[in-house]
């Protein structure tokens, strides 16, 4: 029954173990993919690579639908699983500045790892770039700790903000993956190939 | 030129059979860990053991560090430094294989090196600050946050990639 | 488009749309019901006062006294290592980590038999393992272990030697067998050895 190291059928000491594993095949798809690529990342704000979409919202959808029938046959207790907490106001901005950053950057902090790992010196910047701005939030942390916490609604979920059942928006999601996919190789068709 | 063409000839896997993987692969870390993945926890958990080596007052005084650094907890012992070194050490296996492996600086041929290097120092600072703010980034909110159905995840999917298309065209000079 | 695509798409969109069409699965399963009146009609539940009074001296560990009745009457007497849990309370989440596992023995009480047997069996047919009912309650418990009746001069020797076994046991448990009133004596809350299945906050986040 999952998730397996609450129930302790894997002990507390193997999470480290298990933590470097999954960060393993993390990096291994990710690089894989191509994700270690800052002009292949930001091709689908331009039209001309939407490998970050159709990586991701396929593995959102995957694993959704998966977790969903495992939660379905007993196998899982998707109530257990971490939910990332609201914050409304500091996430709505923190995603803003982070958009901005991916366009600047191009990469995002995952793919960037990637990028050091094979020796591109532009993605060991980015890293460097991270953690200089963890620092100096850090630093002026006491000053923007309110707007940090504001906004907080608690570990909410889809279902529990708009009432919408679970796999309904799960099904909707993978149709909306479907569309999406579709418009993506249309465009693609039509924008010039750029070599990279 | 040609020959070196065709070394940095970049083939990689299919997209879809990219996410369908990497799909099992956060499904099967959040039925194992209950948990998902994520990128910028190990980059903080450096941060704040740097921070108290150099100046252990400043942690303790600090609300921000406070939280991280007590008397017998070692912020580095945290599953997602762990995890980061998986990702290095996974993607430099992957890139290996592939040949890939080179110091290099990837821009476009429109821009210089070194104003590459400057907005990817600024995109990462960015990333730094903005993380922190939405308590996630692609990785970690995004993707594991919205596989579980969390609204913070897909509002920081929508700021994101919202955001991004909406600015696309003002750095459109940094890429084609 | 290609035709793969096309096809792995329409097998994406049925294994999605199958989560529509999932027939509601029972929220909790039940055992069946012969299985269950099978086990109301048998008598493996039932321990006596005796064998409790036993089992406690001897330190079992296996031991895991339920009291199912209200928070006042627990605080008033209750049972050594006995937890409470009221029986309107018996299928809270909470103590699901007690009552469902198969390593110790769940033991229900009341003053009689009739608050412990709802007790068991609304536990019973969620499924739970090694549960028992205290035969006769607290009242029976009193009247053998506490104050136990002295037998007769026919009696056997069997019945004497109960009868000195059940002196110790009161004495055991702090009546001492002429009191007449039980004196409340605090309880010592027993820690629980078994782990039970914690509900662990999950972490997460970047």
């Amino acid at each position: 029954m999952g998730p397996l190291t609450f129930n302790d059928i894997i002990s507390t000491e193997w999470n480290y173990v298990i933590a470097l594993l999954i960060g393993l095949a993390f990096g291994y798809i990710l690089e894989a993919s191509g994700f270690s690529s800052s002009r292949k990342l930001v091709g689908v704000f331009y039209g001309y690579d939407f490998v970050v979409i159709r990586v991701f919202i396929t593995a959102v959808s995957v694993a959704m639908i998966t977790l969903l029938y495992l939660d379905y046959l007993g196998f899982l207790d998707f109530s257990m699983l971490y939910v990332v907490p609201t914050y409304i106001n500091a996430q709505v901005v923190g995603s803003i500045i982070m958009g901005i950053g991916f366009l600047m950057g191009g990469f995002c902090p995952g793919t960037s790892l990637t990028a050091v790992a094979i020796g591109k010196i532009d993605g060991m910047v980015f890293t460097g770039g991270i953690w200089l701005g963890i620092f100096g939030f850090s630093e002026a942390y006491p000053y923007i700790e309110d707007f940090n916490n504001s906004g907080y609604l608690g570990n909410v979920t889809i279902m529990d903000y708009f009432g919408i059942n679970a796999y309904t928006f799960a099904f909707g999601f993978a149709v909306f993956a479907i569309i999406a996919f579709t418009v993506a190789s249309k465009i693609r068709k039509n924008i010039k190939e750029i070599q990279y | 030129m040609e020959a070196k063409n065709i070394k940095f000839r970049h083939v990689y896997w299919n997209p879809y059979f990219g996410g369908l993987m990497l799909g099992l692969l956060i499904a099967a870390t959040f039925y194992v860990t209950g948990r998902g993945v994520g990128a910028t926890g190990g980059t903080k958990a450096t941060v704040v053991k740097i921070v108290d080596v150099v100046a252990p007052e400043h942690t303790e005084n600090q609300e921000f560090y406070s939280k991280y650094v007590d008397e017998d907890k070692n912020p580095m012992k945290n599953w997602l430094v762990f995890e980061t070194l998986g990702i290095l050490i996974g993607a430099f296996l992957s890139g290996s294989i592939k040949g890939r492996v080179n110091f290099r600086i990837q821009h476009s041929p429109k821009i210089t090196s070194k104003t590459r290097l400057i907005f990817a120092l600024a995109g990462g600072l960015f990333f730094g600050v903005g993380s922190q703010l939405a308590r996630g980034c692609t990785s970690g909110a995004a993707l594991s946050g919205s596989t579980v159905l969390s609204l913070a995840g897909f509002i920081t999917m929508i700021g994101i990639f919202g955001t991004a298309y909406l600015f696309a065209y003002f750095f459109r000079k940094l890429w084609i | 488009m290609q035709k793969r695509y096309i096809f792995l798409a329409i097998l994406f969109i049925a294994m999605a749309s199958g989560l529509l069409f999932l027939p509601d699965m029972k929220e909790k399963s039940q055992i069946p019901v012969d299985v269950f009146l099978n086990d109301i009609h048998s008598n493996n539940r039932h321990l006596t006062s005796d064998e409790i009074a036993k089992r406690i001296i001897n330190g079992d560990p296996m031991v895991f006294l339920v009291d199912v009745r209200t928070v006042e009457e627990y605080d008033n007497y209750s049972l050594p290592g006995s937890i409470n849990i009221p029986l309107k309370d018996i299928l809270l989440d909470d103590w699901a980590g007690y009552l469902d596992q198969d390593i110790v023995d769940v033991i229900f009480y009341s003053n009689d038999d009739i608050l412990s047997e709802q007790a068991w069996a609304l536990c019973k047919q969620l499924g739970f393992k090694n549960l028992y009912v205290l035969d006769g309650g607290l009242n029976t418990w009193f009247e053998t272990i506490m104050l136990p009746k002295e037998p007769g001069e026919l009696a056997s020797t069997a019945a004497f030697d109960l009868f000195s076994f059940r002196t110790g046991a009161s004495i055991y448990f702090g009546s001492g067998s002429t009191a007449v009133a039980v004196e409340a004596k605090p309880v010592k809350k027993k820690t629980i050895p078994v782990k039970k299945k914690a509900k662990r906050e999950a972490e997460g986040g970047c």
